[in-house]
């Protein structure tokens, strides 16, 4: 008589889990899922078209420490691929050990993005390139001076000649190699990729209903959507603080007032801490922030920004799934750089 | 020259089955943070109807020099219209997704 029960309870149990599977499948359509899975060629503009040429002459530069003031610092220092293209830290530090206003963005998937810095200032990845090395703040180099040393080094003038036979050594040749290579730096695939084209076991039921949730009630993909997990977009997302971002470059709308462009979810948690600012260190907090609908209010504040009724499992859920967008990308080799 | 109205989605079907005499319409969607169209040729006076067709809200502005306007914050559903005056070029976008462009062409 136990036993028949024992078997009932064990059968009721197996029916349970098959109806929970069944309902994590159709909360999560092929559909869905699809959407995440159309990888785009990279993007490369007309007059910058890559060449294995202009990639290496990008990675010297990129790594390359002369082309700051101090000749310590590389492009490298803070978007380190040990870390993520990123450094780590909650706010970046520039020239004589000045901390800055902002995170450090990561590099990843920047082949794609629509402007460039936290702030979208920047047109082109070319145009980005040259930012920090002539910021006072940052790399300090002016960018007569970023010409004059790098031409005179033996080993640039015949790598600059490879790579772009038909142009002098400039700042706008150096931003176009230094683009080049950054447009190599994109993340591969990921257990939820593979779950994307079909593999159930990649990832865990608990992803799988973060990944509901994130793609729905939470409506987190409202703006990190795509395969990369960005809309590109600006957005003020209730983070507390007096930066106003986006808004400094269009004072006069008020919609972008504290806005920040959406960074891409690849690899996110090799990237703590998170925001603009590094305002919070961990992904739990972060989704703490959505759940409040913003820490800061204003009339800024996206509308997409409402609180969130999310129980502790969601939020868990929701870190399982964000986890589950990091792929085990190929070291990075250092190059020797030319004397 | 801004005139900035927020229709209701009856009032547009209204004007798109009887437009004012004399000036001209052109609808321009919004969805998938996308114009419907990358181009517009209009007349001067008159107007395009900006249509929020997505489930985001948008931002449609123009800092063009002499085609100065800001549809503030547009939710989805909602529709504005701009008159477009004089001659010229503008580049219209949307303030909070920069993939969003969209050429005016204005003749006299």
């Amino acid at each position: 008589m136990r036993r028949a029960a024992g078997f009932f309870a064990l059968a009721a149990l197996a029916a349970a889990s098959a109806a929970q599977a069944e309902a994590l499948l159709t909360a999560v359509s092929p559909v869905q899922r699809e959407a995440y899975r159309l990888r785009a060629p990279v993007a490369q503009p007309e007059h910058n078209r890559s060449t294995p040429e202009r990639v290496e002459l990008g990675k010297l530069l990129f790594f390359d420490p002369r082309l700051s003031r101090s000749g310590v610092t590389s492009c490298a220092t803070c978007h380190n691929p040990a870390l993520a293209w990123g450094d780590g830290l909650a706010l970046g530090v520039g020239d004589g050990m000045k901390t800055l206003g902002r995170r450090t963005p990561t590099l990843l998937n920047v082949a794609w993005s629509e402007l460039f810095f936290w702030d979208g200032r920047a047109a082109s990845l070319e145009e980005q390139a040259l930012g920090p090395i002539a910021s006072p703040d940052e790399m300090n180099l002016p960018l007569d001076q970023l010409t004059a040393r790098v031409a005179a080094i033996p080993g640039y003038q015949q790598a600059f000649r490879s790579a772009y036979p038909d142009e002098t050594i400039s700042p706008q040749t150096i931003g176009k190699a230094i683009a080049a290579f950054e447009r190599t730096i994109v993340s591969q695939t990921a257990p939820f990729d593979r779950w994307a084209a079909g593999e159930e076991g990649a990832i865990s039921d608990a992803a799988k209903r973060g990944f509901a949730l994130f793609d729905g009630e939470a409506q987190c993909s409202k703006c990190h959507s795509g395969w990369r997990f960005t809309d590109d977009a600006f957005h003020d997302i209730g983070v507390p603080g007096e930066d106003r971002g986006r808004g400094k470059l269009l004072p006069q709308i008020g919609a972008v007032q504290f806005a920040f462009k959406t960074p891409t979810l690849r690899n996110v948690d090799r990237r703590a801490p998170y925001m603009h600012d590094g305002s919070e260190a961990t992904l739990e907090a972060v989704i703490e922030l959505y759940a409040l609908g913003g820490r800061a209010k204003r009339p800024s504040l996206a509308p997409e920004i409402t609180p969130l009724a999310l129980s502790a499992q969601d939020k868990s859920d929701l870190v399982a799934f964000l986890k589950t967008l990091t792929s085990d990308d190929a070291l990075v080799a250092l190059p020797a750089l030319p004397r | 020259m801004t005139l900035l109205r927020v229709l209701t989605p009856a009032a547009i079907l209204l004007f798109a089955s009887a437009p004012p005499a004399g000036a001209g319409e052109v609808v321009v969607a919004q969805k998938d943070k996308s114009f419907s169209r990358s181009e517009v040729s209009l007349r001067s006076g008159d107007r395009i109807v900006f249509r929020n067709d997505d489930s985001v809200v948008h931002n449609v502005y123009s800092v063009t020099p002499g085609f100065e306007f800001e549809i503030k914050t547009q939710l989805p559903g909602q529709s504005a219209d701009e008159r477009f005056s004089g001659q010229g070029e503008a580049e219209v976008r949307c303030a909070i997704h920069p993939q969003m462009k969209l050429k005016v062409k204005v003749e006299k």
